[in-house]
């Protein structure tokens, strides 16, 4: 299983690029099918009994070590469906057939990396997989030149690299104090720890919260997000941020860092300020991509915040935060897509009483807005009281509080970018705008729908993502 | 099992300490991208010298063995990536000054 997780995009992408020219307009068809492969192995893991043995021959060769448990499920899960509804909106957006070639070959990678990120049992396979993701993302950024895009790609690149020599570092203090790097030697050595392996761990997390953009390290993300094509945003903010950064911390968190002190400490703090530091700064934009961009910031410290809580719930918390912002986030950026291709500006000052001539996109909009400000019953609203239940059962009550009251910050900052470019009376420059065409509808209907069907059915659709861990 | 650090270690770890520094201050002084290039380069070499001195005292070089070759190759496709962007910028602005990419606020 884990190895066909390996190969199967991995040969997509050669049999993309074998293809004749003429047949290239294939490819998104190819990408997609993956992408539902994808999604489907998810449940496959879970449900379904296979006997993979077959594989064993190939798996000795290939010897990474890997395997696939209900956490790595879910980032499969996410994966799939962030990157259907980025293929979806790449078709819309991307114009020329050569660019549309590319955004398919170089989603493929990143999945090989993803679905690496999801089943690694070490630390420097960790590394490794992190950083094919990364190198994929680097040229999708860059997928269209003009604007901005080298600049956010170069900021992207350079604070990457810093990135990789953290972690680097931290792994070879590991090897020197600990005798190893897989989570199970770390998590015994950490048993009865020496200031050595924790420096090495502190430096692990910091490598990881630079690639997941918690501050103080989120400078590169604002403007990669926007200096990106709509697609690439929308997949960068789904799914990539996410793996290699917060999935890693939520897969070390879990595997090793067990409920020790000083780890716990440091997650609190940097999950504490990413939120209020986040939250702040969205509060000021009017470029409405680097609005959601920094509100990721301050959600992706909501699931460090959770990863300090109480660990039991706090892993269920987090992962349950984790799936839900990657659906709603795709979606916003999918919503900002249409935005931008009707209007052709995503400067929010210049908007207003959009929703009258764009009804579906204005109500799905509204629909994750709500569900990441935490409003009941969407999906969003159940993670965010888990988180706090999480940081209430381990004592940790002024976290809790800032959790709470950045709650209510967020609720600010998208009430005023619905305002702003959603209510109101229609500006007459806009009177004309017709509502976005189907193919960028479609991704943004079904994930507004995923987030209120999971928030309805809430406590069915828990034991299914995992596996009853509540 | 926790590993005895013999004193001879920390002479190899004063010069990684160094070659790190020195690559921070490459990155830092400069305004030109490709040195900035180069100064990542160089705290990459400080940290895969590092992974070969831990491996060495570790006593598990053929892990270590594995692992900087991996760094290696992962090293090229990045520096091949960084140098595609740096041409980009280059080709966009006519220069190498990093100024260039300090244009987007907020």
């Amino acid at each position: 299983m884990s190895t066909f997780l390996l190969l199967v995009p991995f040969l997509a992408v050669v049999i993309l690029n074998l293809l004749p020219k003429r047949a290239r307009v294939a490819a998104f068809a190819i990408t997609f099918l993956v992408l539902a492969l994808e999604t489907a192995a998810a449940f496959v893991a879970r449900f379904v009994a296979v006997d993979w043995s077959f594989l064993a021959p190939v798996e000795r060769v290939l010897g990474f070590g890997l395997s696939l448990d209900h956490l790595g499920g879910l980032l499969l899960l996410c994966a799939g469906i962030v990157g259907m509804a980025a293929l979806l909106v790449g078709r819309r957006t991307l114009a020329e057939a050569s660019e549309r070639f590319m955004f398919a070959n170089l989603v493929l990678v990143a999945l090989v990396g993803i679905n690496g990120i999801a089943m690694v049992r070490d630390l420097f396979t960790l590394y490794v997989f992190v950083e094919v993701t990364a190198v994929a993302t680097f040229i999708l950024i860059t997928l269209r030149h003009g604007g901005h895009a080298f600049e956010g790609a170069w900021k992207y690149v350079i604070l990457s690299a810093v990135a990789s020599v953290l972690m680097l570092s931290s792994v070879a203090l590991l090897l020197l104090s600990v005798g190893g790097i897989s989570l199970d030697e770390v998590k015994t050595a950490l048993a009865t720890p020496g200031t050595l392996t924790w420096v090495a761990i502190a430096l692990f997390l910091c490598g990881l919260f630079v690639k997941g953009a918690l501050v103080p390290f989120h400078g590169w993300l604002a403007d990669a997000y926007t200096a990106a094509p709509a697609p690439v945003s929308v997949f960068m903010a789904g799914i990539v941020t996410k793996a290699s950064g917060i999935f890693a911390l939520l897969r070390i968190a879990s595997s090793c860092l067990g409920g020790a002190l000083p780890g716990r400490e440091i997650l609190l703090v940097v999950g504490a300020l990413s939120i209020v530091v986040g939250a702040f700064l969205a509060l000021g934009q009017s470029n409405m991509k680097r609005m959601l961009a920094y509100s990721s910031v301050s959600q992706m410290g909501y699931i460090v915040l959770a990863l300090g809580g109480d660990l039991r719930l706090g892993i269920v918390a987090a992962a349950l935060h984790f799936f839900n912002h990657a659906i709603s986030k795709s979606q916003l950026f999918a919503n900002a897509a249409a935005i931008e291709e009707r209007l052709g500006t995503l400067d929010m000052d210049k908007m207003g009483g959009i929703a009258a001539r764009m009804p579906v996109t204005a109500g799905t909009t509204a629909v994750a807005t709500l569900s990441i400000a935490g409003l009941p019953p969407l999906a969003g609203f159940w993670s965010k009281l888990l988180i706090v239940m999480a940081l209430w059962d381990a004592k940790e009550y002024a976290f809790a509080a800032v959790a709470i009251l950045a709650s209510l910050v967020t609720l600010a900052y998208f009430l005023s970018l619905q305002r702003r470019v959603f209510f109101g009376k229609t500006l007459p420059e806009w009177a004309a705008v017709r509502e976005a065409g189907v193919g960028l509808l479609v991704p943004a209907v079904a994930l507004a729908a995923i987030t209120v069907v999971l928030g309805i059915g809430f406590p069915f659709a828990l034991r299914v993502l995992l596996g009853g861990g509540a | 099992m926790a590993i005895e650090i013999p004193q001879s270690f920390w002479l190899y770890f004063i010069f990684f300490a160094l070659l790190l520094v020195d690559g921070l201050w490459c990155m830092l002084a400069t305004r030109n991208l490709v040195r900035i290039l180069i100064g990542v380069e160089i705290l990459m070499k400080s940290v895969t010298f590092l992974l070969i001195v831990a491996g060495y005292f570790s006593g598990r070089m053929a892990l270590a063995q594995a692992l900087v070759i991996t760094v290696i190759v992962i090293e090229v496709v990045v520096v091949v990536v960084v140098a595609g962007v740096i041409l980009g910028l280059f080709r966009e602005h006519d220069s190498l000054d990093v100024e260039n990419t300090r244009e987007m606020k907020g």
